[in-house]
């Protein structure tokens, strides 16, 4: 075996693009590449967007991967053939589900349909009690009758939930144990080894849905895998997960439900890198693509996570109990439809153009008015230099939709309305930026905001104003940016485990003894990686709550308090924490234990900040593009307003707006009142003018 | 159209400040449910939280409760009458829990934060929450309100800032659990506070006026859209009639529900004059519960998902309510499970319905929540416990164009949650058996009504069980040929022997030893259309998923399967072809799943 090279490649699957970041440890030189995606065949549009950067996997050390396979699985519903084996009693459970009605009024509403039909539910004679104990033995030769009748129905995948196993997993690894025997080459998946966490319904369909979309994803990443073995990679594979840390291939083809959210969780850990090259503490990161904006937080250096997520939308949502990084999205993009509603309401969304037909002026057929055409017609994109001029834009379509569809029925002006879609839009991300943050008790007005993807830079000063941000920045290659987030990535292995102990009495010894497993179970899996991560860290945190509460808040520990054995300083951090999220806590109220948590993390070596030429506070002659009008409604109307291509700007370079900086798949806009200025990486720093509070 | 469009407001203005509405009572139930004490707020979601105008009209509601639609507006408005403006004043929360007021029960404590921008009144932020215990007795039934808890009337919690701490120490001793209703009073504290702030945040960013406007022009646009939706009825008087099984003392004496509708126009009326006067037993409620009987069913056939709630949706629609009804009873008419007949008397009105606008209406539902309470002593730490366990969920009705959902909660509530079973074993000394679809339950139709569950839950240390469920007798009715699905209903293991043959579905206080059991079946939904008439491929299917047996596939839908479960063409060609529409009548589905489960685990 050669010795492996010195690229760290990693590409970032979209839904409509592939985006490449791989940097150069000895050059120390960052390269990004961008193709469409190809959805029939994933590899090869890996292979075109590796070609387009000229990068060679013979060189590469790491291949680090971030996809929407997964979720796309889900969501289109095109997975395995998956059978559910269930404690006896409980067959209907994931169907059931939680019996909610949101929709509340509505006499068509509808439910969650489950991923696994009721004839491929069966039933294992077995039971165990809450407490771990066994009610009543595991009854194999039934079993084994159950897994010999469903095989000529050709399962491609099992999932398997037992009741408590999250106390006591015996029974559900000797199914599994039981199913490969009776099923070889099926794709087997028990829910303790995604969940250790109470909730049956939640783990069920957690485990079904790893099942769901196990064989595709596993036989996708093996054939990538296979591919890069050909292609003379001779480092390591890695995989992100959706709390934006990494796991070997091996694992990602085992528990493929972690790789759900790969792609908005690695601009998560993009912005984290940033804080950390920045000496920031605290940021927002935002990103808004054409149908959705997400947003996720950075509080004290870190990732805030959440550990579950609902998939679809919440009607019908299929809850995934694991670990997952906290980000919370809302329907308004750059193909986000504007439309009247009865009694000529103005609506912004959630029902998007997507990019087939796409918004009025992508000249495809499309008749409704979007986001984008109201940036058109109000001069903050340009009908020829979209994309860097590859593709043209047909603004008098974008007038006519927004004229005939929205401004003539309320008597507005076309260039009013298309401002007007535009604030709409901006408070409803304001929201989702709220929702992470004012809402979690954080105040925002100390924040950063990064803000990314494609439509981001250009609604960013005013999603800031409209919350009260003061400082915005915009990352380098911002249309890159999951992609490069990934290159900052860890090796990382979240555990919980309910264990429900009031904090009075809870016993020590056992509590460190199931932090100490979750640790050393952690510790194996880096040390078995092929990469030696720098170092390793353990963090604990425990989900608490007072005493007769039914929801609990997850806590994060200092080691030392176990040691310590300090249960007042534990109390102490609950309550702390309680009044951060919800405005009170109760320091005389007793508190108990839900679940403990701990991650494990192998701490990759970053690569350095990239770098941009030094320049003056004043621009390169060559970087004023132009100047156009532009529609500013403080200013009551258009403006003339030059025009910078980034790529031009040099670290120092300020820019007062209001101005528009270019870059090829991305536009920023500095409003009347912003400041801008080029950092030495190459980062636009906004200093946001006149917040209106 | 009424249009009363400002200008002092542009459309742009008015939807950042409906989004801005909608988020404020969105945090506000988010804080709550994230605080609260017990399940029912937390997982079953029983509680309502809104913001109404300073004359006590819904701006806007996070439900909660869909049921509770009318109740807080009410309450809001009696505190105004009760005090007079002159005395309320900023840092004052007015609070009750008086059933005649609320309309429901007494466990439905209700806060009110008056809140002031520069010195003024401008509007209330509300929460009301179900507390698990308010004091009374225990798990019979009751005839009086006084047997049912302790009564707050109007009073303050908190006057300018201070609390009341001499109501907080009468309520601690009149209440089982203190602990928790202490909390859940904590929790809706910070429910009302919250919405005070954001509330004030949105007027402070907009400005009084713009934001005072935009809420006159969102009503007028929720009002818009539903008189448009009530012109497209046709005109005319539309009656119908169902029945309770009955009120808990007078056992197998039917409790009638007489509905009268007149649409003319683009308004209706609802007439619920003819609904039974109130009962002995404990399932009357007040009169706001009565009218939002009414607006829930006018809500969901003329506005269901365009707008949320507010004032405005409701103009177009007139309530006749007189006084002294099971749904506008009169002090000290019981009270305790308001939330029972009102489920019922909504779905009677679409029923009314169904020949005027059969692709609007659904067969009906399983209408109960089929939420048994146990109590008893836990022996892992030797304290009392009550805890509700449910809801079951259960079957809603078919449609023109559709199967009805299965296992879902009933009308009185929406975003409500069951509780995991294995956090309820974690806590109490129950073992759930089963949990599981009743097959066969759905009504049958061209469209399949939804199934019903069946709960079977073990005792491992002794309790006491209460169920106070109806629609036993009246089951779920199809529609336009549809078949009726199985009714609710329950089922005790004492001693190993099991009893499923009872008069009602209501035992109160029955005490369960060490491996008795109790099971609690919810019914299906109404089928819609002859079932003759469905598709025989979904026939099939239902089979093959279980939801419908061979023999009911047989006998009621008329299709033929081959062995391996696939239609027989042929055969079932011939089978609709040689039987009489009116001779294959919808049968009741009850019979197939009546009698007890026969592979229960032994205890």
């Amino acid at each position: 075996m050669t010795s492996p090279g010195s690229l760290r490649i990693a590409v970032d699957i979209g839904g409509t693009f592939t985006d490449l970041a791989a940097f150069d440890e000895q050059a120390g030189a960052l390269r990004f590449g961008k193709a469409l995606s190809t959805h029939h065949a994933l590899v090869e549009g890996i292979e075109h967007t590796l070609d387009g950067a000229g990068v060679a996997l013979r060189d590469g050390r790491l291949f680090l991967h971030g996809s929407t396979i997964a979720i796309n699985t889900l969501l289109e519903r095109s997975g395995a053939r998956t059978a559910l084996l269930v404690t006896e009693g409980f067959r209907d459970i994931y169907e059931i589900g939680r019996v909610n009605r949101p929709d509340a009024y509505n006499l068509f509403f509808r439910r969650h349909v489950p991923l696994v039909p009721r004839s491929r539910r069966f039933e294992v004679q077995e039971r165990l009690l809450a407490s771990g104990a066994v009610h009543k033995p595991l009854e194999e030769e039934g079993l084994r009758g159950v897994l010999r009748g469903l095989k000529p129905q050709r399962p491609e995948s099992v999932a398997i939930l037992l009741l408590h196993s999250y106390r006591n997993p015996a029974h559900e690894i000797r199914v599994k144990q039981i199913v490969q025997e009776e099923l070889p080459g099926v794709f087997v998946t028990a829910s303790h080894e995604l969940s250790q966490e109470y909730r049956e319904f939640e783990r069920v369909s957690t485990v079904a849905a790893n099942a769901y979309v196990g064989p595709r994803v596993s036989t996708y990443l093996g054939e990538l895998s296979d591919h890069l073995d050909a292609r003379g990679f001779r480092g390591a594979f890695y995989v992100v997960q959706s709390t934006g840390g990494l796991f070997p291939v091996a694992h990602a083809r085992r528990d493929c439900v972690r790789m759900l959210e790969s792609g908005p969780a690695a601009g998560v850990i993009g912005t984290q890198a940033i804080c950390a090259q920045l000496g920031l503490q605290d940021a927002i990161a935002f990103d808004m693509g054409g149908t959705t904006a997400k947003a996720g937080v950075i509080h004290e250096g870190r990732p805030l996570t959440t550990g579950s997520a609902l998939i679809g939308g919440y009607d019908q949502a299929l809850p995934i109990q694991i670990p997952m990084t906290d980000i919370f999205e809302v329907g308004t993009g750059g193909g986000s439809i504007a439309r009247l509603g009865q009694g000529n309401s103005l609506r912004v969304g959630p029902q998007s153009a997507g990019s087939d037909p796409g918004p009025a002026c992508y000249g495809r057929g499309g008749t409704e008015p979007t986001v984008t055409d109201a940036n058109l017609l109000l001069g903050r994109l340009d009908a020829e230099h979209f994309l860097g001029g590859e593709m043209r834009l047909d603004i008098a379509a974008a007038e006519r939709a927004l004229r005939e569809k929205v401004a003539a029925p309320l008597g507005m002006d076309p260039m009013e309305a298309a401002e007007g879609i535009l604030r709409i839009a901006v408070t409803s991300m304001s929201y989702a930026v709220k929702a992470v943050t004012t809402e979690r008790g954080l105040d925002v007005g100390s924040f950063v905001m990064v803000v990314y993807g494609g439509a981001g830079p250009l609604h960013a000063s005013a999603i800031a104003r409209e919350i009260g941000i003061r400082q915005v920045l915009i990352p380098w290659s911002p249309g890159y940016f999951s992609a490069y987030g990934m290159l900052y990535s860890d090796l990382r292995y979240d555990f919980v485990r309910s264990c429900f102990r009031r904090l009075a009495t809870a016993d020590f010894g056992e509590i460190e003894g199931l932090y100490a497993a979750m640790e050393q179970e952690g510790l194996a899996a880096i040390e078995t990686s092929a990469v030696r991560p720098d170092s390793i860290t353990f963090e604990r945190a425990a989900d608490m709550r007072y005493v007769g509460q039914e929801h609990a808040v997850t806590v994060e520990l200092p080691r030392e308090v176990f040691a310590a054995q300090d249960r007042e300083a534990i109390k102490r951090h609950f309550d702390a924490q309680h009044g951060i999220r919800y405005g009170t806590s109760a320091p005389g109220e007793p508190a108990e234990l839900v679940s403990l948590r701990a991650t494990v993390t192998g701490i990759m070596r970053k690569p350095p900040r990239h770098a941009v030429a030094e320049g003056g506070a004043l621009p390169p002659a060559d970087a004023l593009s132009r100047r156009k009008p532009v529609y500013f409604r403080d200013r009551g109307g258009m403006v003339e307003t030059p025009v910078y291509r980034r790529e031009a700007l040099c670290a120092g370079n300020c820019i007062e707006g209001p101005a528009l900086i270019e870059e090829h798949a991305s536009t920023t806009l500095l409003q009347p009142g912003d400041r801008m200025e080029v950092d030495s990486a190459g980062n636009l720093r906004v200093a946001i003018g006149s917040v209106v509070r | 159209m009424n249009d009363t469009r400002s200008a002092a407001v542009d459309a742009v203005t008015v939807e950042i400040v409906r989004r801005g509405l909608l988020a404020v009572t969105e945090e506000m139930k988010t804080n709550l449910m994230r605080t609260a004490y017990n399940l029912i707020i937390y997982e079953a979601l029983d509680f309502t939280v809104g913001l109404f105008t300073k004359e006590g009209e819904t701006v806007s509601i996070g439900l909660g409760l869909p049921m509770f639609i009318r109740g807080m507006a009410e309450t809001v408005k009696a505190k105004i009458r009760h005090f007079g403006y002159e005395n309320i004043h900023e840092g004052d929360i007015l609070v009750t829990n008086d059933a005649y007021t609320t309309g429901s029960h007494l466990n439905h404590f209700t806060f009110s934060l008056p809140i002031f921008h520069e010195g003024e009144l401008i509007g209330f932020a509300c929460c009301m929450a179900h507390w698990l215990d308010v004091g009374g007795t225990l798990g019979t039934v009751t005839t009086d309100i006084y047997s049912e808890g302790i009564q707050i009337p109007i009073v303050k919690y908190r006057r300018r800032g201070e609390v009341n701490q001499d109501l907080v120490d009468i309520i601690a001793m009149n209440v089982r659990l203190p602990d928790k209703a202490l909390g859940d009073l904590r929790a809706q504290i910070v429910a009302v506070t919250t919405g005070e702030r954001r509330y004030l945040e949105l007027v402070r960013r907009y400005g009084w006026t713009a934001v005072r406007e935009s809420i006159s022009v969102i009503m007028d646009q929720s009002e818009a859209l539903a008189r448009a939706n009530t012109r497209a009825i046709p005109d005319g008087v539309y009656e119908a009639e169902s029945f309770m099984d009955d009120d808990g003392v007078e056992v197998g004496e039917p409790v009638p529900i007489r509905v009268r509708i007149e649409k003319r126009g683009e308004e209706m009326t609802i007439d619920l004059s003819d609904v039974s006067k109130q009962v002995r037993g404990f399932y009357n409620s007040g009169v706001t519960t009565g009218i939002a009987c009414a607006q829930v069913a006018f809500k969901c056939l003329a506005a269901p998902t365009d707008y949320p709630v507010n004032e405005g949706s409701f103009r177009a629609l007139k309530v006749i309510m007189p006084m002294g009804t099971v749904v506008s009873a009169e002090r000290p008419a019981p009270m305790r499970v308001w939330m029972t007949y009102p489920m019922t008397v909504i779905d009677t009105i679409f029923k009314a319905l169904a020949d005027a606008i059969p692709d609007r209406v659904a067969a009906g539902h399983h209408a109960d929540l089929v939420f048994p309470n146990i109590h008893g002593i836990n022996p892992n730490d030797g304290k009392f416990y009550i805890v509700g366990i449910g809801p079951l969920g259960g079957g809603w009705g078919a449609k023109a164009s559709e199967d009805g959902m299965s296992a879902t909660v009933c009308m009185n509530d929406g975003d409500t949650h069951n509780g995991p079973s294995e956090q309820l074993e974690a806590k109490y000394p129950v073992l759930v058996e089963r949990y599981a679809l009743r097959e066969d339950s759905g009504g049958a139709g061209r469209w399949r009504g939804g199934l019903g569950c069946e709960q079977v839950v073990q005792a491992l240390a002794p309790f006491q069980l209460t169920t106070r469920i109806d629609r036993m007798h009246c089951k779920p009715w199809g529609l336009h040929g549809g078949g009726e699905a199985a009714g609710n209903g329950i089922g005790l293991r004492r001693n190993g022997e099991w009893q499923t043959e009872f008069p009602n579905a209501k035992v109160f206080n029955v005490r369960l030893k060490p491996g008795d059991a109790y099971m609690m079946r919810s019914g299906g939904g109404g089928g819609f259309g002859p079932p003759m008439e469905r598709d025989p491929d979904l026939v099939a299917r239902d089979v093959r998923e279980g939801y419908v047996s061979r023999e009911t596939a047989l006998e009621t839908y008329r299709v033929v399967l081959d062995g391996a479960g696939r239609v027989d063409e042929a055969a079932t060609r011939a089978l609709r072809a040689h039987s009489d529409v009116s001779a294959a009548r919808p049968t009741s589905m009850a019979e197939a799943s009546e009698g007890p489960p026969l592979d229960l685990t032994p205890g």
